[in-house]
């Protein structure tokens, strides 16, 4: 097995570095999704992060591999909207499986995480393998949701991922009040009669698509760094939250597009690590700039 | 208000986690406004006697009552200062921000607060003396003034009846004073305050009534009839060192004429 090796790779067009591809029709349509994604990712990111459940969005991620690949396995399709929804059926499997082993064994909440991320990711691998082994056509291309690989998206796949992006945003803007609340003060919010657990569960909900909408660009392994580094990221910037959403926002969407054209240009590069890197910098940057912005201020008010 | 139902009851109230119970048959009525203490050693259930009549955690017997009715009809009736450290105070927001969140209640639903909110949110500010601070991200006030953030948030509520869990914990002399004066001018408007507190030192000052809690309802009624040294000692049966100080307070205060 060979995951980060990129398939298309092999064609003759992209044997080397080849500057062409990355203004190539299908390359920018392309671009333009995952910028899309990386955008909403950033911002749904950030209430998730706040609320303290980065890790669940992560459980959420890998278990999205067992869906995908069961999804090929029962309907023979590879297309991505079934691979998409047999990918978000699992990661709603996974988080019931997530509330019923904290409520029914007394595991605590890391533990649980760990126990659904574990099984749901080999049992993904376990499935892609034994697909793959077997010659059953068309396996082969599930690796691609690993690592991410956006080369072998269609035009109309990209729409409808970056369609299914702006609607999550959409629902965050909607909700922003009633989330921040429940976000910051879990038991204030409920003493004033808000539905608290509805809410939390309607945040892991959202978090879950933009998972699973995220899979093509960063995979199940990586998908989590573009809901996490992000918001992490825009909070070294500001303190104020509107600006940390659309700092997340920017943030997730330069990724995202960075992690296209590089490995659009570097031959048998994945996107999802590319995506990760240069968010990672971002993040390095900005914890930077923060440190250096508050010595600054401490030197201006002794006080 | 023109019930003449008791402002808060709680019948035969029982609460457990898992299977520890934390509170047994808590018979409790309050029915004027007055600023009222609920006190006891730690571990005594006094936080856990607030959520009961909040609705934070499930009731293994009894009922709460606010106004003769049921929580879920008057909850905007209802305000409340959580404990100090049960948030994130790195959370990305102003103190205005926060205070604004009293009057979410009454915005309802998908709508944002607007200028009267802020009015509310403004004038509670003033009342605990943090009007200049409103811009400032929360992280960056003292303990005290935090703990007037929260307490301008529940102002912002417009209640009838107040929780407050702990409001004087790791609070500076100039913030209790002026969470106090805050506290008796609710009285004075007609609102019941009801105050957890773990310092008993201060009781006699502040509260007109009391309810010793250990577990079980020790003593209730009116402070200085209910605060005595046989009460204390059935209250902090383990306590020993405590007892002995505040015996001591109690004594010197009764000779106070």
């Amino acid at each position: 097995m060979t995951w980060p090796v990129d398939s298309v790779a092999c064609s003759p067009f992209m044997a080397a570095i080849d500057l062409s591809g990355l203004l190539a029709y299908n390359t920018l349509i392309v671009a333009a999704g995952t910028a899309a994604v990386g955008c909403a990712a950033g911002v749904v990111g950030s209430l998730s992060v706040l609320r303290k459940r980065a890790l669940v969005g992560d459980a959420a991620a890998h278990v999205t591999l067992v869906g995908v690949a069961t999804a090929f396995a029962l309907t023979g399709r590879r297309d991505l909207p079934t691979l998409l929804i047999g990918g978000f059926v699992a990661a709603l499997a996974g988080l019931l499986a997530l509330v019923l082993i904290r409520r029914l064994t007394r595991t605590r909440d890391d533990a649980a995480t760990a126990i659904v991320l574990s099984v749901g990711f080999g049992g993904g691998i376990a499935l892609v393998a034994g697909m793959t082994a077997r010659g059953i056509p068309g396996s082969a291309g599930l690796e691609n949701f690993l690592l991410g690989h956006t080369a072998a998206l269609t035009a109309r796949d990209a729409g409808m991922l970056a369609g299914v992006s702006v609607a999550t945003v959409a629902v965050v803007m909607l909700l922003l009040k009633e989330a921040t609340l429940v976000a910051f003060d879990r038991s204030f919010a409920a003493a004033a009669g808000w539905p608290v657990t509805v809410l939390d569960y309607v945040l892991v909900m959202l978090v879950a698509v933009m998972v699973v909408v995220g899979l093509p660009a960063a995979g199940a392994v990586l998908v989590t760094a573009l809901v996490v580094i992000p918001p992490v990221a825009a909070r070294q910037w500001t303190d104020r939250l509107g600006t940390m959403l659309v700092l997340a926002g920017l943030i997730g969407l330069v990724s995202a597009v960075a992690g296209v054209a590089i490995s659009a240009i570097v031959p048998r590069l994945a996107t999802g690590p590319v995506i990760v890197l240069v968010a990672a910098a971002i993040f390095a940057v900005s914890v930077l700039a923060a440190r250096w912005r508050r010595g600054r201020e401490i030197v201006r008010q002794p006080a | 208000m023109t019930t003449a139902a008791p402002l808060v009851e709680f019948h035969d109230v029982t609460v457990a986690y898992g299977r520890r119970p934390v509170l047994w048959n808590i018979d409790l009525t309050i029915s004027e406004p007055c600023l009222f203490g609920i006190v006891g050693p730690n571990g005594a259930g006094k936080s856990t006697l607030l959520k009961a009549a909040l609705g934070l955690v499930p009731l293994a017997g009894g009922e709460v009552r606010l106004f003769g009715e049921p929580l879920d009809r008057v909850r905007r009736r209802v305000g409340y200062v959580p404990q100090r450290e049960t948030v994130d105070w790195d959370f990305p927001v102003s103190v205005m921000d926060v205070v604004l969140m009293g009057t979410y209640s009454r915005v309802g639903w998908l709508r944002r607060p607007g200028a009267a909110e802020r009015a509310v949110a403004r004038e509670s500010l003033a009342r605990v003396g943090l009007e200049d601070l409103a811009g400032r991200q929360i992280g960056r006030l003292s303990g005290g003034q935090q703990q007037r953030v929260f307490l301008a948030r529940a102002l912002a509520q417009q209640a009838d009846v107040y929780f407050l869990d702990e409001p004087m914990a790791g609070v500076d002399a100039r913030s209790q004073e002026q969470i106090l004066t805050v506290l008796s001018g609710l009285r004075e408007l007609g609102k019941l305050v009801i105050v957890v507190h773990h310092d008993l030192r201060a009781v006699t000052d502040w509260f007109d009534a009391v309810a010793l809690i250990d577990m079980r309802l020790v003593a209730t009624g009116p402070t200085r009839e209910t605060l005595t040294p046989d009460n204390l000692r059935r209250t902090y049966a383990g306590a020993v060192d405590v007892l002995d100080e505040v015996g001591r307070a109690v004594q010197r205060r009764s000779r106070t004429p």
